[in-house]
Formats: structure tokens, C-alpha cells, sequence
């Protein structure tokens, strides 16, 4: 029985060497120099894109999505709609609270919307963690490390040639998400590629549509 | 499942309301037999469409741009061009939905045999001009500048997916000229067709190839 904690002990710091080793600059005035890499909204937006969802590789459906989302505010307003133009899910979520207007099945599960919102957050809001770290990757990709209220971690990096890339780990440092923007020039969502790991992989590529500043005009609708 | 197949009959309601109509040349207000007997006459519809969603989310409207193709019996082709690439294609007993994905079109593996089955079914109603006979809707006529059919869904399976369906008909050119499905206030879908081509020749390649 007293093996039990020094084995998940053992499991527990294995597990953590999956978070890569980041170099840091030695001195302090250069690690505090160096900018971390930001693929995150500015300002309030808009955003359609395509979405085909790929399970274990193969292509399963296309769908559209509608996100809009504040970074000032962390608001979040989303849809998935066909290409017919039915909406199976419909959501809102601020700083924590999120209501779902619409979530037709296999969308009305309480985990799908918790999880697709998390999703936009990830790849749209800068982290709302603490930078642990700063430095370069081994192959000399820019990366800045956060930690999480909930104890996950988030890498964002920046490579001239690979383009930027966020994941995100568990605590344990098991990868749960990766997103990959696939443009480096123009707009930075024009393609990205979120890879889900799951007890199911699965990954959604998305090709923008169009993608728009928001100014005030939803407030004025209302 | 069950919204796979709500799906199916989402896409079809759109395409059978539009074979239905197609032959609306002498409908009046109250004539769904008429409707019915002058359906008959049809045997190929044609026509391209621009899709207007619109949603709270969405400060314009989203637009999409597509092809329709009907073969009677029951053969129908609803295509869109842009700007999410999607064919639904069905040929007699077999229904397909294609999309694009690294420059071809593959298979769309959500769907699942039974759903498209039971869509056939609900289809066959529609196509045979059977309007006021399909216990899924109740069908009024208002006749004005156009006519306009309004469908009502009556059964359960439909609640909290579509309020009501509008078809608005030219009394002019006597074709149809739009249909409306609105989910909710704020979130509707409007087709509007140009260019109808009644039993103009199909290549029957367009119910079997996605390319």
C-alpha cells in the first residue's frame, strides 16, 4: 500500500517531462526583453469560418461556425449552423457564466458547449494565466509559458518557418489541445487547425469566411 | 440521430417545397388539388439560389450561392457552390451528402441510413404536391401582390427547429420566388431561386456524380 503514492508520485513526474524544455535566456534583462508571441484578437470580432471536423484523421462533416468574441471583456457569442443554414448550437458566455440558446443533439450535451467554449477561448483570448516561463524551444521556436487558475498549462510558440502554434497541457502535462495557424501572412485566422486529444481524437480545420471588426452594433440592436 | 434526420428533412423541405411549386401556374387561394394534379406535369425543375441566413450573431446576412436539380420521380441534387462546398445528391433509394475536403469531394460519414430513409418518405409527400396531406405541416394560402403559402409544422419533432416555412409565389411569371424558414425571430434562412428551368434535359450524371 505504501508503494501506491510513490508510484503515482513516479507516474505524476513522468507524466510532467511531456511539457517541453524551454531555454531561458540567461540573463534576467533579456528574458524580461523578450516578447511573447500573440495570435490573439485585439479587439472585438467577428469571425465565419468553415469547419471540417476529421475524426482519427478522416474527414467526417463541414459545418460553419460563428464566433464573436471581446478580449477586453471575455465575452464570448458563438453558432454552428449547416450549410443549409440550420443552427444546431447557440451559446454566450462571459467571465463565468455561459447560457446556451439553441443545442440541438449531438450539440446538447453539457460538456460540448463547456469545451467548444473553452476551445475559442484557447485559440483567441491571450491566456489568462501567469507566465511561468520565456525562452526558445531546443529547435529555437520563441515560447511563452502560462499557468492556468486550473492548473493547465499553455504554450505559446512562434517559429520564422513553422508559424505560430498554442497548446495546451494538463496539469500532468498530457497535451489536450493543439491549434496551428496555418497562414503566416494576412489574416493569422484564415486556417487553423485545432487537434483535440481525447479519448477520441479529433481535429476541426477552419478556413475563414469572413472576418469582420465589431463596433457597437449588437449593443444597438438590442 | 434523430437530428441528423431532422437535418435531412430540413435540406429536403427546402428542395420539395420548390419541386411542389414549380407548377403553381393555376393554383388559386384555395386549390391544393389543382396543386396537386398539375405537379404531375413536371418532370425536371432546374434552377440557381442565393441563401440568405440570418442570425443575432450576424451584423449582415450570410450569404450562400447553390444549384438545384430535380428528376422525377425521385431523383434531386441540392449544390452549393460557395462558400462551404456541399452536395446532397438523391437517386432513387439512395441519399448522399458530399463535401469539399483537400480539393474533393468526400462523403459526408455523419449520416446514418435510416434517417435518410425515413427523409425519402417525408419527401415523397412533398413531391407528389400532396401540401395540405403531410401531417408534418398545416398549409394556408394568402393571395396579394404574390401568393403566399405559409407552412406550420404539427408535429413534435419539428419543435424548436422551425416556427414556420413562407413561400412567396410570383403571380407575374407564376414561378417561385423565395421560401423562408424561420427558426426563431432572429434567426431565418431566405432562398430566393432565378433562373427556373421546367423539364429542360438533366445529364443524369448530376444524381450520381459529386464531382
Amino acid at each position: 500500500m505504501k508503494g501506491i503514492p510513490l508510484l503515482i508520485l513516479i507516474i505524476f513526474l513522468f507524466s510532467c517531462q511531456t511539457l517541453p524544455l524551454i531555454n531561458s535566456p540567461v540573463s534576467p534583462v533579456d528574458e524580461k526583453a523578450l516578447t511573447c508571441p500573440s495570435p490573439f484578437l485585439k479587439e472585438k470580432y467577428r469571425l465565419v469560418h468553415a469547419i471540417e471536423t476529421r475524426v482519427t484523421g478522416d474527414t467526417q462533416s463541414a459545418i460553419i461556425g460563428v464566433t464573436m468574441a471581446d478580449p477586453s471583456t471575455r465575452f464570448i457569442s458563438c453558432a454552428i449552423m449547416t450549410a443549409e443554414g440550420m443552427v444546431l448550437f447557440e451559446a454566450e458566455s462571459g467571465p463565468g457564466t455561459l447560457k446556451i440558446t439553441r443545442a440541438l443533439s449531438p450539440f446538447d450535451s453539457a460538456d460540448f458547449a463547456k469545451n467548444m467554449i473553452e476551445d475559442i477561448k484557447l485559440i483567441f483570448f491571450t491566456p489568462e494565466g501567469k507566465i511561468q516561463k520565456k525562452g526558445n524551444l531546443p529547435d529555437g521556436a520563441a515560447i511563452c509559458r502560462y499557468l492556468e487558475g486550473n492548473g493547465d498549462w499553455i504554450d505559446v510558440i512562434t517559429d520564422k518557418s513553422e508559424g505560430t502554434a498554442i497548446k495546451r497541457y494538463s496539469s500532468a502535462g498530457i497535451l489536450k489541445r493543439q491549434v496551428k495557424f496555418n497562414k503566416t501572412t494576412g489574416n493569422i485566422y484564415q486556417s487553423i487547425e485545432l487537434q483535440a486529444n481525447e479519448v477520441l481524437n479529433y481535429s476541426l480545420l477552419m478556413t475563414l469566411i469572413e472576418a469582420q471588426p465589431v463596433e457597437s452594433e449588437l449593443l444597438q440592436k438590442e | 440521430m434523430r437530428t441528423r434526420c431532422n437535418l435531412y428533412i430540413f435540406v429536403c423541405i427546402i428542395a420539395g417545397i420548390f419541386l411542389v411549386l414549380g407548377s403553381l401556374n393555376y393554383a388559386r387561394a384555395n386549390d391544393f388539388e389543382q396543386l396537386r394534379k398539375e405537379s404531375a406535369n413536371i418532370k425536371t425543375i432546374q434552377a440557381h439560389f442565393v441563401q440568405k441566413k440570418s442570425l443575432k450573431i450576424l451584423s449582415k446576412p450570410l450569404i450562400s450561392e447553390g444549384r438545384f436539380y430535380y428528376a422525377a420521380p425521385d431523383s434531386f441534387r441540392w449544390e452549393y457552390f460557395k462558400p462551404l462546398r456541399n452536395i446532397v445528391i438523391a437517386n432513387k433509394n439512395n441519399t448522399k451528402r458530399y463535401i469539399a475536403s483537400g480539393g474533393k469531394m468526400v462523403e459526408d460519414k455523419t449520416g446514418g441510413a435510416q434517417a435518410m430513409k425515413i427523409v425519402l418518405n417525408e419527401v415523397a409527400g412533398w413531391m407528389s404536391g400532396k401540401f395540405n396531406q403531410n401531417p408534418s405541416f398545416a398549409a394556408t394560402i394568402n393571395e396579394g401582390a404574390n401568393i403566399k403559402i405559409t407552412l406550420t409544422p404539427t408535429e413534435k419533432s419539428m419543435t424548436g427547429m422551425i416556427e414556420k416555412i413562407e413561400i412567396i409565389l410570383s403571380k407575374k411569371s407564376a414561378t417561385v420566388q423565395s421560401v423562408k424558414i424561420i427558426e426563431s425571430a432572429n434567426n431565418f434562412t431566405q432562398i430566393n431561386f432565378d433562373n427556373v428551368e421546367i423539364n429542360k434535359a438533366i445529364n443524369p450524371s448530376a444524381f450520381q456524380d459529386a464531382q
